[in-house]
């Protein structure tokens, strides 16, 4: 096994560059991972690194697919897979907030006293659940795939539970932040049997992107 | 319509079916080797036995409620059963007791994970005894049953929750503090566990011996690290048990096989002492595993220490094909044709020697040959004739009928 190179899936999107400063920092040879191009297998001496849709990385490295993965906080609580979760990358931080339209509050109470539920839009319908549950409010939620900010809009709910880095797409549509629901960063994350039986290889590695991400972060 | 299995369900067919109970006659005979008895308990439990032993069932238990309104669950795993068992059954009985088992659980899962609802466990319980020579025998079955399946490279974890308990009591940081530690600890989230084992309330020197302990592994020099971490914190003593079950693996020839992981965090909420874990490369889920849980027949009114593990069938055959093992299959020795009587007597002739026969409906040579090759006889044999014969031309006479040759016998 440990012959073989380190199988390493890597979100494309959002986190991409950040993912490769990290591994540059930590000092690994990334090769044609710098522009790969159409390519989703890039392999060095060192490691395989596949390329993969953000959400779809928590299943490469449950199933075993790929030994190790740099995933999002958020995906992998979506997810809800079985995963190791090693390192706080610390890159890529973005919040889940709960929004709703600027003018909304008092209806929203309203409407909740007399129909004793309110419809949520979200594309993480696990956490909004959970959020939600938490607090004791019944909800509907709807899961879409995109511009979430458009459902208060347009009528087809009251909130919405979204990612945020900065607030603005929110503010532009004229969407207010009510509660924050959690707040992600890239982690490193290891399939729970490679953690267990290329132990070295993969904690190394977690020590390294751990440290590399803090000057990283520094810098 | 064309009807289906529900999802998460499976028909086995002719390979597989012969491959899993090769399978399980190998590690049966390993069971058997240690002096364990096989056992069965019924498909379905009341849900309330499983809910009184702590077990986590939201979300993983069938339910079904019967005609009398009682709440019942298929069995999820055999633990519990087995418990169940031991506690309500073998009463009065001298302990220890060796049991074991292979039998399907069934488990309730989400949509399109990919992942079945019925698999099948193999696995051993040893109750009545505790200490490092029950820990040690409880490994050790699981080390040789992986050997004896053909697996040629696997590895056994083994590790204790007992460290992590008493570092969690030093720490002072109360119940709640204590719950999201463990919880942060089974979904083997090590960036949540260093944050709460960071936090202010915490004991600054249990804090950083937990956030080490959690990372060592290797062979006896693990343990003596993980002494040394837990000593600084006046918590060594929650080793002594893994130490001197070491001893014993050493003494058995085993501890080359076996590796202490202080990392292995078992998602079942009942164990008190050892864990162990197996896996295989390439395979991206553990093979099975276990520990001990000593407090599980408390709760079912007959306090006894228990041991044991349960692998999973289908993972291990996975793991077989992967590392391209050959499982041992016997195939048909022969096809008998000719005239019905004949075809009888003879058949029965050749079975009665320990040949495996089928009979077919040929009436001539050329119908023979067909038959043989669909069916993948070695031989066969036009019933009257006192020869088998062979597709490379080969001839064996049947009178007297031989011994299945070996050649025939094993594919």
């Amino acid at each position: 096994m440990s012959a073989e190179r380190l199988r390493m899936a890597i979100p494309k999107g959002a986190l991409f560059e950040g993912s490769l400063r990290v591994l540059r920092a930590a000092g690994i040879e990334i090769g044609a991972l710098a522009d790969p191009g159409r390519l989703l297998i890039v392999d060095t001496d060192e490691i395989r690194f596949i390329i993969g849709k953000p959400t779809d990385i928590p299943s490469y490295v449950a199933y075993g697919a790929a030994d190790v993965a740099i995933a999002g906080a958020d995906v992998l609580a979506e997810a809800a897979l079985d995963v190791a979760e090693l390192a706080d990358l610390r890159f890529g931080a973005c919040r889940f907030v709960v929004a709703e339209r600027e003018d909304a509050g008092a209806s929203i109470a309203d409407s909740y006293r007399r129909l004793g539920v309110i419809r949520v839009a979200t594309k993480y319908p696990r956490i909004t659940e959970a959020y939600y549950a938490d607090h004791g409010v019944q909800v509907e939620i709807v899961k879409l795939h995109g511009n979430i900010e458009l459902a208060p809009l347009i009528g087809l709910a009251d909130q919405v539970v979204d990612i945020t880095a900065t607030g603005t797409t929110l503010r532009d549509n004229h969407l207010r932040i009510v509660d924050e629901v959690l707040s992600s960063s890239a982690r490193f994350v290891a399939n729970p049997v490679a953690v267990r039986i290329d132990s070295q290889r993969v904690m190394d590695m977690a020590g390294r992107l751990a440290r590399a991400a803090g000057e990283v972060e520094q810098s | 319509m064309r009807p289906v299995t529900p999802r998460g369900f499976r028909d086995v067919l002719f390979e597989e079916a012969a491959e899993r109970r090769t399978v399980t006659a190998a590690v049966s005979a390993v069971f058997a080797g240690y002096g364990f008895r096989f056992v069965e308990t019924p498909a379905v439990e009341e849900y309330r036995t499983l809910e009184a032993a702590g077990a986590s069932l939201e979300g993983t238990a069938f339910r079904m409620v019967d005609l009398d309104g009682s709440l019942l669950a298929l069995r999820p795993e055999m633990t519990l059963p087995i418990a169940r068992l031991a506690a309500s059954r073998l009463i009065g009985e001298p302990a220890p007791h060796r049991l074991c088992y292979a039998a399907d659980v069934y488990r309730e899962q989400a949509s399109l994970r990919g992942e079945a609802r019925q698999f099948t466990q193999v696995g051993v319980e040893l109750l009545g005894v505790n200490g490092p020579a029950s820990d040690a025998e409880v490994v050790c079955v699981l080390v040789d049953v992986l050997a004896a399946v053909g697996l040629r490279d696997f590895t056994v974890g083994i590790g204790t929750v007992a460290v992590l308990r008493a570092l969690i009591a030093a720490a002072g940081a109360g119940e709640t503090w204590s719950a999201e530690l463990l919880a942060a600890a089974h979904a083997r989230n090590l960036v949540e566990f260093d944050r709460l084992a960071s936090l202010a309330s915490v004991e600054p020197a249990v804090g950083e011996a937990l956030r080490r302990v959690v990372r060592i592994g290797g062979g006896r020099e693990a343990i003596g690290e993980c002494r040394r971490v837990a000593d600084a914190v006046g918590c060594a003593d929650s080793l002594d048990a893994l130490e001197a079950a070491w001893g014993l693996l050493e003494a058995a020839g085993l501890a080359d096989r076996v590796r202490v992981d202080f990392g292995i965090l078992r998602s079942f909420d009942y164990y008190t002492g050892l864990i162990v874990e197996a896996y295989a490369p390439g395979l991206g889920l553990p093979l099975g595993g276990g520990g001990r849980y000593d407090d599980v027949l408390a709760a079912f009114g007959a306090p006894m220490p228990a041991a044991g593990f349960a692998l999973s069938l289908e993972r291990v055959l996975i793991a077989l094909a992967a590392q391209d093992v050959a499982i041992p299959a016997r195939g048909l020795d022969a096809v008998v044709g000719g005239e019905d009587v004949e075809v009888a007597r003879t058949a029965a002739a050749l079975r009665g020697a320990g040949w495996t026969v089928r009979m077919t409906g040929a009436r001539d040579d050329a119908g023979l040959i067909a038959e043989a090759a669909a069916a993948g006889a070695t031989w066969r044999v036009l019933a009257g004739e006192a020869v088998a014969r062979s597709h490379d031309g080969r001839t064996l006479a049947l009178d007297p009928v031989p011994a299945p040759a070996l050649e025939g016998g094993a594919r």
